[in-house]
């Protein structure tokens, strides 16, 4: 392949290809973003709710282990063994009281100290370690965590804000509207791998207006449409995006006119999937936060989930999806949500349709980083819009991101 | 409680023809497999091993597979490709009237001009019981082992 101009085009409505293809710059990008001042999200409290869970993520290529110790405090560890470097943790979550290493059976308490090194003082006078051999420095590495109702995030650096400016008041408020502080319950996961740049994945969400085109399903029952009622807002760094929107009729107007794939007379032959409850303040259905640089918070009617993306490479990712509802729903709310849940994840029937069109983003771009994306609807600005016929939140986004690069 | 060589034979007929359907892209007949009350549920064996309820894909009637089955019909938007289900030996237990049967299967996809690949491993969980003279499912689980599913399920399973 030729050496790429690693340049930005002029202004903000053009977004150069290299960005989605470059293995240097997805390496910047590892320690720029994610190994970098950002507060990454690990999951969620409900997914380790006693002493000794833990569960297995991932931040950018390192593998994560998030546990909760016994006094019930959360910490996030990286899974390497501080001896030779042997992946401690395999399993995908579990429980445990402490973390000892299959290899030579070094053994970690679960904020990650070291306990105990076997031989440590020899065997008949044999060997042994150090004399000056520091236990108190040979524990795993720590990560920094913090937990917002029920929210777990972490960060590898000491210059990270404290997270409520890292999110912005204006985020947050959304962040909250969903994580309320009551106690959250698990519904389960789903996981799927996607053969394209992890960007791709935040801007599809960003993208605003693609969902009243590309999703018939959406459309047909106007679960989310540019006809909607809507908002698209971003914090101050362009990078955290919260879009909202108010559920439309099935009827014909000159938006939907303009839909291809809008089709009037379509009806469920069972109605339950869309049985949708009001309950949350306000009269939005859908809440869509992107928030920088690894997960997705969204509702969608009464379906809960967050989606982190777990980079692979430039040219792939994968998607962690964990649903959830609150302890204090009753069955017929987790039954909806249940059923709702069909709209989303690895055969969801929308995000289903986002999969297979990112994958083929990626496969129209790959031959071409010299070229650019136009990202012009809705003007060239970089300001909150309060309908959705724009792609203002890619124009802020590629701003942030810029900014974070150095480009 | 003992299963007639004629149930167990009927049984195997009924989940070959459910895997020919899909494979035959045949997804119109896809909701005739299943009772008249039914569930059907894809679900991955990490949240089925620890008794969380979350589906891959759940219909709970006759209404919802309807509407499964148009979604991947008309509505989603996926590039072409083929499907191979791969079946393994079916383990019948129950009774005549409830027959329970387990059976591995492994789903071959290929899409056009890439390689073949395996979209998931895993086994069905079935309850299979006789409504108008013929055998349907009551219950199909479908339970995978793959971590991570390759992009989208774009089809029943
Ligand atoms: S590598 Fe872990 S104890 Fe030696
Ligand atoms: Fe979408």
């Amino acid at each position: 392949m030729s050496e790429t101009p690693l340049t930005w085009p002029e202004g903000n409505d053009r977004v150069p290809y290299w960005i989605y293809t470059d293995q240097e710059n997805y390496e910047r990008e590892l320690e720029k973003i994610f190994y970098g001042p950002v507060w990454n999200y690990v999951g969620l409290e409900c997914e380790i709710p006693n002493a000794g869970d833990f569960k297995r993520t991932q931040i950018g290529d390192q593998s994560i282990i998030v546990v909760r110790d016994a006094e019930g405090g959360i910490n996030a560890l990286v899974n390497r063994c501080a001896h030779r470097g042997v992946k401690l943790c395999e399993q995908d979550k579990g429980s445990f009281n402490e973390i000892m290493c299959p290899y030579h059976q070094w053994t970690y308490d679960l904020k990650g100290n070291l306990l105990g090194v076997p031989f440590y003082r020899g065997v008949k006078g044999n060997g042994g370690m150090p004399e000056d051999f520091s236990m108190a420095d040979n524990g795993l590495d720590k990560l920094k965590v913090h937990v917002r109702n029920g929210g777990i995030f972490a960060t590898m650096s000491d210059e990270t804000p404290p997270f409520e400016t890292y999110m912005g008041e204006r985020i947050l408020g959304y962040y909250d509207r969903e994580l309320d502080g009551r106690s959250l319950k698990l519904l389960g996961h789903s996981r799927q791998r996607i053969g394209a740049n992890w960007k791709l994945m935040l801007e599809n969400i960003k993208d605003t207006h693609h969902a009243s085109l590309l999703h018939v399903f959406f459309v047909t029952f106007g679960l989310f449409r540019v006809d909607n009622d809507s908002r698209v807002e971003m914090d101050d760094t362009g990078l955290h995006t919260a879009l909202s929107s108010i559920r439309g009729k099935q009827e014909l107007n000159d938006g939907t006119a303009q839909m291809r794939s809008f089709d009037s007379d379509l009806a469920l032959s069972d109605p339950n999937l869309l049985d949708v409850v009001r309950e949350f303040e306000g009269d939005q259905t859908v809440v869509m936060q992107t928030l920088w640089p690894n997960v997705i918070l969204q509702q969608q009617s009464n379906t809960l989930a967050t989606r982190q993306i777990v980079p692979k490479g430039p040219n792939a990712f994968e998607l962690h999806w964990t649903f959830f509802g609150y302890e204090d729903d009753d069955e017929e709310m987790t039954t909806r949500r249940l059923r709702q849940a069909n709209l989303m994840g690895p055969a969801g029937l929308v995000s289903l349709d986002d999969g297979q069109i990112l994958e083929r983003t990626q496969e129209g771009i790959l031959a071409h980083p010299d070229e650019q994306g136009v990202v012009e609807l809705g003007g060239r600005d970089t300001d909150d819009a309060d309908h959705m016929v724009t792609e203002v939140a890619l124009r802020a986004f590629y701003k942030g991101y810029r900014n974070v690069m150095g480009l | 409680m003992t299963i007639s060589p004629e149930q167990r034979s009927a049984v195997e007929d009924l989940i070959n023809a459910y895997a020919l359907a899909i494979d035959d892209n045949d997804l119109e007949s896809w909701p005739g497999f299943f009772a008249s009350d039914c569930l059907y549920k894809i679900i991955a064996k990490e949240n089925f091993d620890s008794g969380l309820p979350l589906g891959l894909l759940l219909c709970d009637s006759q209404g919802m597979l309807q509407d499964r089955m148009e979604a991947f019909s008309k509505l989603n938007v996926f590039g072409p490709r083929s499907w191979r289900h791969m079946l393994g030996a079916v383990h019948v237990t129950g009774s005549e009237d409830e027959t329970i049967t387990r059976t591995n299967f492994i789903i071959f996809e290929t899409l056009a001009g890439k390689d073949t690949h395996i979209l998931c491993a895993g086994e069905y969980r079935d309850i299979i019981i006789r409504e108008d003279d013929a055998l349907k499912f009551r219950e199909r689980l479908c339970v995978y082992d793959t971590t991570i599913i390759p992009n989208s399920i774009v089809r029943p399973i």
